[in-house]
Parts: C-alpha cells; structure tokens; sequence
C-alpha cells in the first residue's frame, strides 16, 4: 500500500504492510511527486517489537503484545526521521503549542505533566493558541531560527494539525510546588536537549543529530520551568519567555 | 579494550559528551571535561587502561594517583554502561 504524504515540507511516500498508517496520516495526504519513500519489512516490525520489549524490561515496565499495525507506525516515523535529517530536520520529544503565531515546546521525561501543561495554555489562551504537537513534531534548523512542524504522530490524545510556526523559545518542565522559570546557557541545556531528541542507529545520522541540536541551542532561549497545575504556572512560563 | 561503535563523542568546546546511538543498551548521556576527552579520544584505538594512564601522564601534569584513580573511575563507568569493547 503506497500514498504520498507532505510533512515539514517533505512529501514523503509510505509504501507499508498494513493500512491503519495511511488512516493515521490521512490529514497530510498529497498528490505530489515524492521527496523520499519509505517502505515497511517484516523486519522492520520484527525490530520495533524487539526494541520495545527491551524497552520496557530496562524501565520495569509490563510488557505489552502491540499489533503489528501499530509497531509499523514507530518503523515508519523511525524511517522519517533519519531521512529528513539530510533536510536539516529533526524529530524532537516534546509537546509544542503555538500563541499568537509563535510556538513555545514544552520538553521532558514521559510522564512529568508536559501535554497537561499544554492543556492548561490552551485554557488560558483560547482562540490565540493552537496546538502544533503534542508528543513528537519535527524541527527544521536554519541559520535564520527554527520552525516547528505538526505531524501525524501526536501523542495518544492526537493534539496537533498538519501546520507550522517558528520556534519562540524551548522549555525544560519540572515539577514544583511553586512555579518559577530561568533561562538556563547553553551548556547546561545541551546535554537535556540531547536527551529529548531522536537518536538514530546510524552513527553519521546520529552525528548530524547532534550538529542540529547544538546550531539549535545557539539560537533558540531555552528555559527551565518548575511548576504546578494552575494557570499561574502558564502566566509564569508565558511572561517568563514572551 | 576500545570505545564501542554505538557511542559517539561530541565535543562541545566547553565539555565532551558521549551519546549513545539508539542500538546502545544504554540510554543516558556521559558529560565530563578534558580528562573524559582524552581518555575517549585513546579508546578510539585498541588500548589497555595502563597505556591510557602513561599517555594522560605524559600529557596532563598532575599526581600520579589522582590520575590513576581518574582513569579508572571513567574506564569503569563507561564498562559499565556498555560503552567498551574488551
């Protein structure tokens, strides 16, 4: 099964062994000549399976029997992601919400409260926020900034649209009993934004990663957030980063 | 023993970061300063942990054992983060 996709500004075929992956990227269909394919093994589903096995025995948590459509999800988007880095795109971990045309990527562990955060800005903003991504958008790096792409692969809420916006400033979010945001350098930044990105297998494409993230942190203000559940905690990020 | 072929140093010009590749069964990240990046650049070839205390020696000036205990505290850490082939 074959159908040309256009992702941060790619348009990119997906040949696959099973439909639900064009049901799941049907909001970026195109009919135009494509940029790059990927296309799905039985090896590929075989290796995301294995890997998420190892994954949860390392983190101690249950093991979990996926169905092979949802495993042929991650091998594309893995695919994706070492492709576009030759387009100076990379896959980063994070929920990224626009306000007034700007977007501001909220970034840390799994679990730490980044897409309830995101809620809370949409709360706060209304019609002035919208939603680029809320689990793992695509970053182009130029010498002029950062754009923010939306893609298929959203989170489990599927928050996100198929648009983009230049990147205002990244977000490290912690949790605290108060809320409090600091710019953080560069140097204490790298290291937790290379923890949030894409690592590839592939050594050079790993190395271009890592060229990526450090053009990155040289443009882009990143801040560190201690914070609550309340809309003061958004009031503190926005005024701390506007 | 040699540095594996999953891990990949980066330098940042203030410190040396070694990042594991997505096949490494190791999933953090390494920071240190110019010992860890020295120590990293030797392991880039075959070396055992005495050459690479003779090569920081000749290199660094500073006490012997402190060296030593230096080089030995970073071979055992990244030993056991799988970042060693022996």
């Amino acid at each position: 099964m074959k159908q040309t996709y256009k992702i941060a500004e790619k348009n990119i075929e997906i040949d696959s062994l099973f439909p639900e992956i064009h049901a799941f990227c049907s909001d970026y269909v195109t009919n135009q000549i494509a940029d790059f394919s990927v296309k799905i093994s039985e090896q590929d589903i075989v290796f995301e399976r294995e890997k998420s096995v190892r994954e949860s025995i390392v983190e101690g948590l249950e093991i979990i029997n996926y169905p092979d459509s949802y495993l042929e999800t991650l091998a594309v988007y893995r695919k994706i992601a070492d492709k576009m880095l030759s387009y100076e795109t990379m896959l980063f971990h994070g929920s990224a919400i626009a306000v007034d045309g700007q977007a501001y990527l909220f970034t840390a562990k799994s679990g730490t409260g980044k897409s309830t955060h995101t809620r809370l800005w949409r709360e706060v903003f209304g019609d002035r926020a919208v939603m680029v991504n809320d689990d793992k958008p695509l970053l182009k790096v130029t010498d002029s900034g950062v754009t923010v792409f939306g893609t298929p692969w959203n989170g489990k809420h599927r928050l996100g649209k198929n648009n983009s916006a230049p990147l205002k400033a990244i977000c490290i979010l912690e949790r605290g009993e108060t809320n409090e945001i600091s710019i953080i350098s560069t140097s204490d930044a790298l290291p937790k934004l290379i923890q949030q990105m894409y690592r590839s297998q592939d050594h050079s494409l790993l190395s271009k990663s890592l060229e990526l993230i450090s053009k990155l942190v040289h443009q882009i203000p990143i801040y560190n957030l201690y914070c609550n559940i309340s809309y003061d905690a958004v009031n503190t990020a926005y005024n701390g980063m506007k | 023993m040699k540095l594996n072929h999953n891990f990949i140093v980066h330098n940042t010009g203030d410190e040396t970061l070694l990042v594991p590749t997505a096949e490494a069964p190791f999933h953090g990240l390494i920071q240190g300063n110019k010992t860890l990046e020295f120590i990293l650049n030797c392991l880039q070839e075959d070396i055992t942990e005495e050459e690479i205390i003779s090569a920081i020696s000749a290199e660094f000036r500073g006490n012997a054992d402190e060296i030593r205990e230096d080089v030995e505290k970073t071979v055992s850490e990244l030993r056991r983060i799988g970042a060693l082939d022996e």
